[in-house]
């Protein structure tokens, strides 16, 4: 039976192949890869993986496993409308309204028959407690184990060897669910072309340094599904369309947002369901969101030479949200200068303890370098509380200020 | 709903602390390098009123616990304390981590890393934890702490967690013959004192109890479940509403004393450690939600309960998240069982009372 995000994902591609033709953007190439990436969960040759955010999607590549984060979903099924639905199917077996609505989504399209049963289900202690817990709630209701990978706190060679262990422990889990061995060939292949793609990634970002930027404030919005592509060659494809795409702009002067006049640091997550937000951020006062903080590339090109568990180990432990606070609020202030901003928005997400908690921060640290952060108090993905007319009124006396 | 207190026992109020106190917060803490390095442990409860000060700090979206432990910091009442010791236990405790160095005035911090499992792999990598604890206290009060005095430190543990069991044996009988209420202070007593006093004092509550008559009024016998719960007033306030509580799953509370670092197995002390604490009992944190729920179920029945009360701090995602699936085990266990969520307030408590005493009804005297 074909399900409904099987639908989705194969009429995503085919509509953005149909676009590509007609005119070929950055973006555009983007969505599309991720959609082909998507398939690839309802293709024969491959096994499924459910997982969390961060978790090696390139083992998974190099295993013939088609991974896919549930955030991911939760924030496509709120951006098509249609979380509410789930929401409610979730809340009505007893979960609290208070916890993370991305991963309450996901747990009611589970309950709902959405999610096409996985052959595995793979989740990181890092970046929350929520996804982890989800990701408990689908097995239990696929009646499949859990792999549980324990992010460590800091990124001593102890806590990257800890967790390269915890990859080799994830690759025999794979094997005995699924038969599947992993290529090391093909792995150092994945991570040969993230390395390219770290290039173009690079590259890509620095151009939007430029004052005006040549991106719009959605060209890059919810950028970090790229992880998503890892080690793919489409993830080489997707950094250069974006590199070119900037470069072109920047060569000929041609801004992403015309007349831009202020430029804006997105802190964390977008809003994922329809708003009128950042078309009135564009539209009224010129301001662009020119870095989402998420969009960081954090990472330094992987070492070839050296064991690929131990590489990808180590990038995933330098992570900005991995450690104390101090690690991400040091990326803030150096995204603040180099971007050149003029303020910041934190949309700060209902449910996410692991980053509201320390919004404050997030203040004292930025007005310390004299940006100043809105906060707005919001759910990103549930819309049901969502009061457009008072969040904008908050946005239209924040961009006064500035 | 204003609650009633019980008149405290006078052993409430004694302090069997000689020695300079560092706070800790989560049951994973290794309070053995902590009393071996010289420290008084005491564990950061925070408090059951209405958060002040820390609110212009925390989001309001944390759970009652971190905010009022940040809370009762900046009122000064943790200003004693040497150091706090935290563990990476939740999302919310990882960024009062953050908070507290920040804004609360103490020279020493530390966080410990903790694993999930408990393979050799992960007990290696808390071992290397503990390690780092040590040598951070070393280093910062200028203490030697040896391996010897670590031992001690696990043996003196140990024997606590065995008199607090035999005291806590007293509530398997029918009626009970120590309330929750007293037991729950001694937890909380345990967990901020000296404990070779404390051990000294269990001794003597378990004589003394043992020998008055039985209470004469049979109650319904409830365990206790859910995220931690410091202010024993609530257990009380619970006992008021018709039940007897007969055993606290909370790592506040019974669980916290199942654990035993007193038998060394390697030769390695901070190994034995690390592996005794990683083969504890699981909270929510750990995962394992079958064992855990196992667990439960055998609590029910080995103290004859005849129900479970489920307390979840509002916004304790840890425990929050796995309430359906635990109310669907208990319920095809056939065992009864109340869900509450709570600001953790001890007037959020007293809102519930409506619910906890229909709860009492529901079960119906004929249980007993």
């Amino acid at each position: 039976m074909t399900t409904m995000i099987e639908a989705y994902f194969s009429q995503l591609e085919t509509a953005l192949a149909r676009k590509l033709e007609q005119k070929a953007t950055a973006r555009r190439r983007f969505i599309y890869e991720i959609a082909r990436i998507g398939n690839r969960m309802f293709s024969p040759d491959w096994k499924s993986a459910w997982t969390t955010v961060f978790v090696p999607f390139e083992i998974l590549d190099a295993m013939g496993v088609a991974g896919n984060f549930i955030e991911f979903v939760g924030a496509m099924l709120s951006g098509t409308g249609t979380a509410k639905q789930y929401l409610e199917k979730a809340e009505s077996t007893g979960l609290s309204t208070d916890g993370c609505s991305y991963h309450r989504t996901i747990i009611g399209a589970a309950m709902d028959g959405l999610l096409p049963e996985p052959d595995l289900l793979i989740g990181s202690s890092f970046p929350c407690d929520g996804g982890l817990k989800a990701l408990c709630h689908v097995g239990e209701i696929y009646n499949k184990d859990v792999f549980i990978i324990n992010t460590p706190f800091d990124s001593s060679p102890e806590a990257i060897k800890y967790l390269a262990g915890q990859y080799r422990d994830m690759i025999t889990f794979i094997t005995n669910q699924t038969g599947r061995t992993l290529d090391y060939d093909r792995l150092r292949k994945c991570i040969r072309n993230n390395n390219i793609a770290h290039g173009y990634f690079a590259e890509m970002m620095e151009l939007c340094k430029k004052v005006p930027s040549p991106a719009t404030s959605d060209d890059l919005k919810n950028f970090i599904i790229y992880v998503l592509l890892g080690g793919s060659d489409s993830v080489v494809e997707v950094g250069r369309a974006f590199r070119d795409e900037f470069r072109y702009k920047a060569d000929n002067n041609i801004a992403g947002l015309p007349g831009e006049k202020f430029r804006l640091l997105w802190i964390q997550n977008r809003i994922q369901f329809p708003n009128n937000l950042i078309k009135l951020l564009e539209e009224r006062f010129k301001a662009n969101v020119v870095i989402d903080e998420l969009n960081h590339l954090y990472w330094n090109p992987l070492d070839e030479d050296e064991d690929p568990l131990i590489a990808l180990a180590r990038r995933q432990v330098t992570h900005p949200l991995v450690g104390p606070a101090e690690r991400r609020l040091e990326v803030l202030v150096e995204l603040a200068r180099d971007y050149r901003v003029d303020g910041a928005i934190n949309p700060a997400h209902w449910g996410c303890r692991q980053s509201s908690g320390i919004r404050h921060l997030f203040n004292d640290t930025l007005q310390n370098i004299d940006v100043p952060v809105l906060h707005l108090d919001v759910d990103c993905v549930d819309e049901r509380n969502f009061s457009e007319g008072q969040i904008i009124t908050r946005l239209e006396a924040f961009m006064e200020m500035l | 709903m204003q609650v009633r207190l019980r008149e405290a026992p006078e052993w409430v109020s004694l302090s069997f602390s000689d020695r300079p106190k560092i706070g800790w917060f989560c049951g994973y803490t290794p309070l053995e390098v902590l009393l071996a390095a010289g420290f008084v442990p005491v564990r950061v409860s925070g408090h059951t009123g209405s958060v002040s000060k820390a609110d212009s700090c925390l989001h309001a979206n944390m759970c009652h616990y971190v905010r009022s432990a940040l809370d009762a910091a900046l009122n000064g009442a943790y200003d004693e304390l040497k150091g706090a010791v935290f563990v990476n236990s939740c999302d919310a405790m990882r960024r009062l981590y953050d908070v507290w160095r920040k804004h609360v005035n103490m020279d020493f911090t530390f966080l410990l890393d903790l694993p999930r499992g408990q393979s050799e792999e992960d007990v290696a990598y808390y071992q290397n934890e503990i390690q780092k604890l040590r040598n951070a206290i070393s280093a910062h009060f200028s203490v030697d702490i040896t391996d010897k005095q670590i031992k001690a430190a696990a043996h003196i543990y140990s024997e606590g967690r065995d008199q607090y069991k035999a005291l806590n044996d007293l509530r398997r009988e029918t009626p009970p013959r120590i309330s929750g209420y007293d037991i729950a202070n001694m937890a909380a007593l345990f967990s901020s004192t000296s404990p070779e006093k404390w051990g000294a004092y269990a001794l003597t509550l378990t004589t003394e109890k043992s020998e008055q008559s039985a209470p004469a009024v049979k109650r319904l016998r409830m365990i206790l479940d859910g995220s931690p719960v410091h202010n024993p007033e609530v257990i009380s306030f619970i006992e008021d509403c018709g039940f007897d509580v007969v055993a606290e799953n909370f790592c506040s509370g019974s669980r916290h004393f199942d654990l035993n670092t007193g038998k060394p197995n390697t030769g390695d002390i901070l190994h034995d450690l690390s592996a005794a604490y990683l083969a504890r009992p699981p909270c929510a944190r750990m995962m394992r939600f079958e064992e855990r729920a196992a667990r439960l179920i055998d609590i029910v029945k080995t103290f004859g309960a005849h129900g479970v009360i489920h307390i979840s701090l509002k916004f304790c995602d840890t425990y929050l998240y796995d309430v359906p699936r635990l109310r669907k085990k208990l319920a095809a266990e056939g065992i009864r069982s109340l869900f509450l969520e709570t600001d953790g307030t001890i007037g959020s408590i007293g809102q519930l009372k409506t619910r906890i005493e229909a709860f009492a009804e529901m079960i119906g005297g004929d249980a007993l």
